[in-house]
């Protein structure tokens, strides 16, 4: 029995803190997603977020300015998701893979001019509060999911916001501000996803590492779907990859090879995009302009 | 100005993709500026060393060859409006099986070998590929993030077959052995790493460009990207035919990976693919999505990265703003809006619309 326990609590505690990134990002996707803008672009604004927070942290040497500079670099990331989809109806895939593509390079250049490095950042101030042996930013994600779900559902804006993304032609007729109300969705995405990127550069690594986000914004698209674009879901799904993540890592030391081990979390997205998500319909207004 | 301005407003793909590779040019060399460079220095130097000599020349052609390959599979699959993002992973799979098959000694001459070596490769990526048409016809699963995710599987599995079975002996870096005389694609110039892998390249191009506009298979595909729903009632089997596009496309990525082993690194080396399966997509945009003009574009990118090579050596300038270029290409030519807008037609039309008013008033 104790026996069990050693080897329970380091995972579940790694299954906690490995989903805490994808949360952030889902929670963030599903605002985008149901204000009518397809959450593609999760990568990016996740990977700057990462970036723009070490950054904050290295030249201030204050973590907490760091995370809100990870949290405006996401932002500013979901405005230019925002900008080409609304303003300049780009084909919302492609907006999302060029701006994926961007983020990558952009982040592993200024890197490079900024530190001289290719692979990782250098060392920043991490977060290091814990409580109950999990970090702050957890309780900071509870909070996050329940706003959410309440803004969403149980507010005026939320049901704006959901009309919009249903139909913005109707959306707009009624007289709803279409275009405020997808900025503002996208914003909050970026935000959140490029606070998902903070803990994974603060928290998790205390660095920048080149493509550090590795397809976790993929998986967080994923992950929105499955939950039905619903907040309080996403952390059940969430989990579920957060935990083959946590026995990823839990098996790297116990002698198979480590290139299989690391397929795991993409072979469970593969299946869970295969077999779980078929019957999952979008809001019916993904992609669509009010002028449609 | 006016006529500029009116040229602008009503621009085909094509100004829209020289536009476009302007003001991603531009708005790097503005990065660069700012980061103390000089850009003019920088981009003639870029210039210099894409194309300054014969050994430019040929080094321009050697890294375009790999872009080429990744812009036609991207955009063949654009055809059945299918997003390939998996071109990485189809062409480190097409590398790995295409480098196994190179090392066998069955005493197999050259005319039976290398084709050999590059079909499996082909294969390789093909099956890779097409496994995703498959989960996507049959399953309904999103093409965009399932090829994301093969290409960590694939990356992964590669990784961990040169390491566990098919490493070098007395290698201190993960590599395989290194192909037999009889698999490797042979040179055009001696000394320099151009092999006749171009050639294929742009072979390639213009059978596909063939393919689409003379035969019925590639109509009936250009049916179901245009319209799914309208090209099933007339009959057309859609599902089968993103499968095959699917298949194709991958197997394009696979040669890409197949002529790198074989004519380039002479052996598959882990990490070998600084993203060409990912640089396919700007190739493609900036081609428009035309076959024949992929080789065009394969060539711009191929001479930014060569010259950027020179560039890194003599100066300290990350090659990595090529890959900025890209995605800015990748943007752009998708924002045809943006690109007005940035070239000042919306104020244009304001100047114009304001003056008609005065003239009615």
């Amino acid at each position: 029995m104790n026996n069990l326990t050693a080897y329970l609590i380091p995972i579940l505690t790694a299954t906690v803190s490995m989903s805490v990134p994808l949360i952030f990002a889902s929670v963030g996707g599903v605002y985008s997603v149901r204000s009518g803008i397809m959450a593609l672009g999760l990568e990016s604004m996740m990977m700057t977020g990462a970036f723009t927070a070490v950054v904050g942290a290295y030249y201030t040497g204050n973590v907490w300015i760091g995370i809100l500079c990870g949290m405006a670099g996401g932002a500013l990331l979901g405005l230019l998701h925002g900008l080409l989809s609304v303003r300049y109806k780009v084909n919302q895939v492609i907006s999302g893979i060029g701006l994926n593509l961007l983020a990558l390079a952009a982040t592993t250049l200024l890197m490079q001019l900024l530190w001289g490095t290719k692979g990782n950042s250098p060392q920043v101030p991490s977060v290091g509060i814990y409580i109950g042996g999990l970090s702050v930013l957890v309780y900071v994600m509870i909070v996050v999911v329940i706003v959410a779900w309440l803004v969403l559902f149980k507010t005026r804006f939320g049901l704006r916001l959901r009309t919009v993304g249903e139909n913005p032609k109707a959306a707009s007729t009624v007289g709803l501000r279409v275009h405020a109300i997808k900025y503002t969705g996208v914003l909050i995405c970026g935000t959140l996803a490029g606070l998902g990127g903070a803990y994974l550069s603060l928290d998790h690594m205390d660095m920048f590492v080149r493509d550090m986000t590795a397809g976790r914004g993929y998986i967080a698209v994923v992950i929105t779907i499955l939950a039905r674009y619903n907040p309080i879901s996403v952390v059940f799904c969430a989990l579920v990859f957060g935990f083959c993540d946590a026995v990823q890592i839990y098996l790297q030391g116990q002698g198979i090879p480590s290139q299989l081990i690391q397929m795991l979390p993409y072979i469970v997205t593969l299946l869970v995009l295969t077999f779980g998500v078929k019957h999952i319909t979008p809001p019916a207004g993904v992609g669509m302009h009010e002028s449609d | 100005m006016k006529k500029f301005m009116i040229f602008i407003r009503n621009m085909n793909s094509v100004v829209l993709a020289i536009v476009s590779l302007t003001l991603a040019v531009l708005i790097s060399g503005v990065i660069m500026a700012l980061c103390g460079y000089n850009p003019f220095e920088a981009f003639g130097a870029i210039l210099v060393g894409a194309f300054g000599d014969k050994r430019a020349i040929l080094q321009t052609l050697t890294q375009a060859t790999p872009l080429i390959f990744t812009g036609l599979a991207y955009t063949f699959a654009r055809k059945a409006s299918l997003i390939n993002l998996g071109i990485e992973g189809q062409l480190y799979a097409g590398a790995m099986v295409t480098a196994v098959v190179g090392v066998m000694d069955f005493g197999m001459p050259m005319a039976i070998h290398l084709p050999l070596a590059l079909g499996a490769g082909i294969l390789a990526g093909g099956l890779f590929a097409g496994l995703v048409g498959f989960l996507k016809v049959k399953f309904g699963s999103n093409e965009v993030i399932a090829t994301i995710m093969f290409n960590k599987v694939a990356t992964c599995l590669v990784a961990y077959l040169v390491n566990y079975h098919f490493l070098a002996e007395g290698s201190g870096s993960a590599q395989t052995e290194k192909v037999l005389e009889t698999a490797m694609l042979p040179r055009l110039f001696a000394k320099y790493q151009l092999t006749i892998a171009i050639i294929i390249a742009v072979g390639a191009c213009i059978l596909v460009k063939y393919f689409f506009e003379k035969t019925v298979v590639g109509y009936e595909i250009r049916a179901v990207g245009q319209n799914q729903l309208a090209a099933e009632t007339a009959g057309i089997k859609a599902g089968k035919l993103m499968i095959l596009t699917m298949f194709i496309s991958g197997a394009i990525g696979g040669l890409a990976g197949a002529t790198h082993v074989l004519g380039v690194d002479r052996r598959l080396m882990i990490g070998f693919s600084p993203g060409y399966g990912f640089d396919g997509i700007a190739v493609s945009a900036l081609a428009a999505e035309n076959p024949v003009g992929v080789i065009l574009s394969g060539i711009v990118f191929g001479a930014l990265r060569a010259g950027s090579m020179v560039l890194n050596r003599t100066t300290s300038i990350p090659t990595e703003f090529t890959n900025v270029i890209q995605a800015l290409v990748v943007l752009f030519v998708a924002a045809p809006l943006l690109v007005k807008e940035m070239l000042g037609v919306n104020l244009m039309k304001k100047l114009e619309a304001g003056k008609e008013e005065a003239a009615d008033e």
